[in-house]
């Protein structure tokens, strides 16, 4: 439908006005400080979704595009490709979109650049949608910054705070080296198809047309950026400081969507990745690492959110590893992504939920609000048991389609992703049960936050509350997707919205994969999962084993988790000792060599040779006259010679 | 009658006298009267051209003409310059007019 | 009309000999007369060469005008004699290139080709016609001249004027 750009065109004219309202102060006078101006801007973009993707289904894939720029001998077109994987991405955005946005407003509320945070939100929302319409790698590069710089704004929305500002220069810094990466390999698949448009390079790559040097260069490359945006090991390390944003940016940004750019990225270039030998596999071993140390490391950090991010970590690794698998694979990691994309941003709505109530966000200092917040308590547990993969909630579903494609990859990597979902399953059941089992805590968790409070009356209730109803109604609605969203898989239900043999029959890559049910996996998933639960249960609710007791008998693998496998260490250490050290280096170059030599240098010998050549202005007016006259002369000798 | 090289000639020796003179002098007065020498060396390059090359358009007659006049005009205020400077330094040697230089 | 030969030679030598006799002279005077008699030599070779009109005005202007300013210049100034008074100490140089200078004249003239430069006759223009091209076709630049000329007569008041507080 070519109105799709009316998706991104509201959401940009809501940023493009209250971005304009809040830098000139007229926000104030808006009422609502204008988020409904954003929420409803998202609201019509997600109705709009829908005639789009009948639409869609109605004509199948189709492409159009407007003249962009015209120079000699290059014609670059912008423009906008609908098929399923983008289909199913609009949805996503939108409706995450959507429920972030009515969300925000109560945790918001109050928060002084309440309006810029919305018009933040609402770029955002735009270079997303812009992200995946894009039918060019330009264009997509563009949205793909975008996307980056507005995840930096909304890290650094409370920038007077060090920690976030510094988050937020993290995650800009160790995305870039992706970033850089990704726009290398656009260029080369550039130089060697002489095409930005996707459609072309695929092509290309199908024709064979591209050396298989370039072209495993030009993956690896893209994958680079992939990585980056997806938190994959060795970039993964941005994700977890992201949190100091505001929690409902951590749900829409650093778990639903942008995060997921980078499987989005894999799956849309997949016709590249599977031609290059070995790249599918090692998108395996990348996102097998990454999911399974993400998952160590979220069963010992006690932040909650940094808990849901190294979740999310681990299971963006799991999607990644995932697309490694082939065919079964491309179908699965979209799946598993939109599904995690709802379940995820529920979890982190819940956990703002109770960081909202209770102005905490360490688990030590937190603990039995299950009857305080019986809303929030049931909509994490689904999201929880819907993260460790139970049926028949929509995280069961997705994760057998993925675990189906990865048995075929071998019993080592079916092995590791079982040991994935069994490790999710306990830190997932570890968060639910201590925030909302147990005592709470400590006296001075009733007493510290409460004085708190009442420093600054009137903003938040004294007591522990459940939910208010802005924040209830996103959290319901994306607690049903993430109960019912993953039963399109059955053919039965697919068929009621056009996927009459289940997801595979509408986004697959090459052929359809007709829903296939292996028991065999659903049951050893399952129990895996289960399992989990009841080694959390028994730690953290029964306690009937002693968590403590676990720390102290594997204390060092528990000080290398806490301390995070040492990947920031690493890291550290290389900027000190290698970038520091080339930096000195080069900035001795610049003051030796460019500032004192090629600055400095000219000057001072123009000094010094002034402080000779002043003599010869004597101020006699017979020696200029003499020197004039003899110049003439040369020169008049040297046009005779020449003239000769 | 006369070659034309001749006559460029004597022009071009009346030319470099008032050269020599410009150059070799103090007194801002000889400088002078050399320099109007240069000049009606330079009128009688213009007349002579006028006269073997172009009797009918006369251009370098014209052009003499306007040499005079701008010279008369430059006499006149050299003299100006010159009074001056012997008012401030009581003498009129040009070298002593020497300030602007390092 | 044609004049003879040995007339505009002898005509010459004179010019230049006031010429030498300015650039030998330390004294102002006698330099002023030798200036003078190049002058008027000049104006005759104008005469000779059929310019009657620029001759005249050489004579009025140069002879008469310009002459008797640098008198005045001379008296106003009381020049003595020394040749340390008159002299700038680089007279070798100054000979050296004002020899090289003319050196360099006579070759670019003698090596010179003149072609159509072999006219019998002279082309007597006179006062008429030189008036009417003047005012007519020159009259812009001649105008112009006027100005330069009123200029530098202002200029000249504003710079010799004696200042009151001087």
């Amino acid at each position: 439908m070519e109105q799709a750009w009316l998706l991104p065109g509201l959401t940009f004219g809501a940023f493009t006005v209250l971005s304009l309202a809040s830098l000139t102060g007229l926000a104030r006078r808006i009422p609502g400080g204008g988020a409904w101006l954003s929420i409803a801007a998202a609201l019509v973009s997600f109705v709009l979704f829908w005639p789009v993707a009948a639409d869609e289904q109605a004509r199948g894939t189709h492409s159009f595009a407007i003249p962009w720029v015209q120079v000699a001998g290059l014609e670059l077109t912008a423009g906008m490709a609908i098929d399923p994987l983008t289909v199913l991405m609009l949805g996503l955005i939108t409706f995450v979109a959507l429920c972030v946005q009515v969300y925000s407003t109560g945790y918001m509320r109050g928060e002084s650049r309440y309006s810029w945070y919305f018009a933040a939100l609402s770029l955002f929302v735009t270079a997303m949608l812009g992200l995946v319409l894009a039918d060019n790698y330009l264009l997509l590069y563009i949205m793909w910054e975008l996307v980056g710089f507005c995840s930096y704004l909304l890290i650094g929305f409370y920038y007077d705070r060090k920690a976030a500002a510094e988050a937020a220069k993290k995650a800009f810094v160790t995305t870039r080296l992706g970033d850089v990466g990704l726009l290398i390999g656009i260029l080369l698949l550039f130089r060697a198809t002489g095409t930005f448009q996707m459609s072309g390079v695929f092509h290309a790559v199908e024709t064979g047309a591209i050396e298989p040097a370039t072209l495993s260069l030009a993956a690896l490359l893209l994958f680079l950026g992939a990585m980056g945006k997806s938190a994959q090991f060795p970039f993964h390390v941005w994700l977890p400081d992201a949190m100091e944003g505001p929690t409902p940016v951590s749900a829409l940004i650093h778990a639903a969507t942008m995060v997921a750019a980078g499987v989005y990225l894999v799956a849309r270039s997949y016709p590249l990745f599977s031609a290059v030998p070995g790249m599918l596999m090692f998108m395996t071993l990348v996102g097998l690492i990454t999911t399974i140390m993400a998952a160590g490391i979220a069963l010992v950090v006690t932040d909650i959110k940094k808990v849901i991010a190294y979740s999310t970590v681990s299971k963006l690794g799991f999607m990644v590893a995932v697309l490694g698998a082939g065919g079964a694979g491309f179908t699965a990691a979209i799946f598993y992504l939109v599904t995690h994309g709802f379940f995820k941003a529920l979890l982190f709505l819940g956990a703002g939920s109770v960081i909202h109530a209770t102005h905490r966000q360490d688990l030590q200092e937190l603990g039995g609000l299950g009857r305080k917040m019986p809303l929030t308590a049931s909509v994490l547990l689904i999201a929880t048991l819907a993260l460790a993969g139970l049926p028949p909630l929509s995280g069961f579903w997705s994760k057998d389609e993925a675990l189906v494609a990865l048995s075929q990859r071998g019993p080592l990597v079916y092995g590791l992703a079982i040991l994935s979902v069994f490790l999710s399953a306990i830190y997932g059941a570890r968060l639910w049960f201590r925030l909302f089992t147990g005592p709470a805590p400590t006296a001075d968790h009733e007493s510290g936050p409460v004085a708190e409070d009442e420093s600054e009356p009137g903003t938040h209730a004294l007591a522990t509350h459940d939910a208010p109803v802005a924040m209830a109604l996103p959290m319901l609605a994306l607690a049903a997707m993430s109960v019912v969203g993953g039963v399109v898989a059955l053919p039965a239900v697919g068929a009621l919205v056009g996927m009459p043999q289940g997801i595979g029959s509408y986004l697959f890559f090459h052929e359809p994969e007709p829903f296939y049910f292996d028991a065999g996996v659903a049951v050893t998933s399952t129990t895996a999962a289960l399992l989990g639960l009841f080694v959390a249960s028994g730690l953290y609710w029964w306690r009937i084993w002693s968590p403590a007791a676990l720390q102290a008998r594997f204390s060092r693998a528990h000080a290398l988790l806490e301390r995070k496998f040492l990947v920031d260490e690493v890291y550290q250490w290389a900027i000190d000792h290698i970038v520091l050290a080339s930096g000195r280096l080069v900035a001795l170059f610049d003051r030796a060599v460019l500032n004192d030599a090629g600055v400095n240098g000219p000057g001072v010998v123009t000094v010094a040779l002034s402080a000779l050549l002043k003599y010869t202005q004597t101020g006699r007016l017979a020696n200029y006259a003499l020197i004039m006259v003899i110049g003439l002369l040369v020169l008049f000798a040297a046009a005779f010679g020449f003239a000769m | 009658m006369i070659p034309i090289q001749q006559v460029l000639t004597i022009s071009a020796g009346l030319f470099c006298l008032g050269l020599y003179v410009v150059l070799a002098r103090r007194n801002a007065v000889l400088v002078l009267m050399g320099l109007e020498l240069m000049l009606n060396g330079v009128a009688l390059n213009f007349i002579t051209f006028a006269v073997y090359r172009d009797p009918e358009r006369f251009l370098g007659q014209i052009f003499a003409l306007f040499v005079i006049v701008v010279a008369a005009a430059e006499v006149g205020l050299a003299l100006a310059i010159i009074l001056r400077l012997y008012r401030l330094r009581r003498t009129a040697n040009v070298d002593e007019a020497n300030t602007m230089r390092w | 009309m044609i004049p003879p030969e040995w007339l505009f030679r002898g005509i010459a030598t004179l010019g230049l000999l006031g010429g030498l006799g300015l650039a030998l002279t330390r004294n102002v005077v006698h330099g002023a007369l030798f200036l003078v008699l190049a002058l008027l030599a000049v104006a005759g070779l104008y005469l000779a060469l059929a310019a009657d009109f620029v001759a005249l005005v050489q004579v009025l202007l140069y002879g008469g005008a310009v002459s008797i300013l640098i008198l005045f210049a001379m008296m106003l100034t009381q020049v003595r004699e020394e040749p340390e008074t008159t002299d700038n100490g680089q007279q070798p140089v100054a000979l050296l290139v004002s020899l090289a200078a003319f050196a360099a004249l006579a070759a670019a003239i003698n090596t010179t080709e003149w072609p159509g430069t072999t006219a019998r006759s002279l082309a007597h223009i006179d006062f008429d016609t030189i008036s009417a091209a003047l005012f007519t076709t020159w009259a812009i630049p001649f105008e112009i001249v006027s100005l330069v000329l009123l200029a530098a007569l202002i200029g000249a008041i504003v710079v010799a004027r004696q200042e009151p507080q001087e």
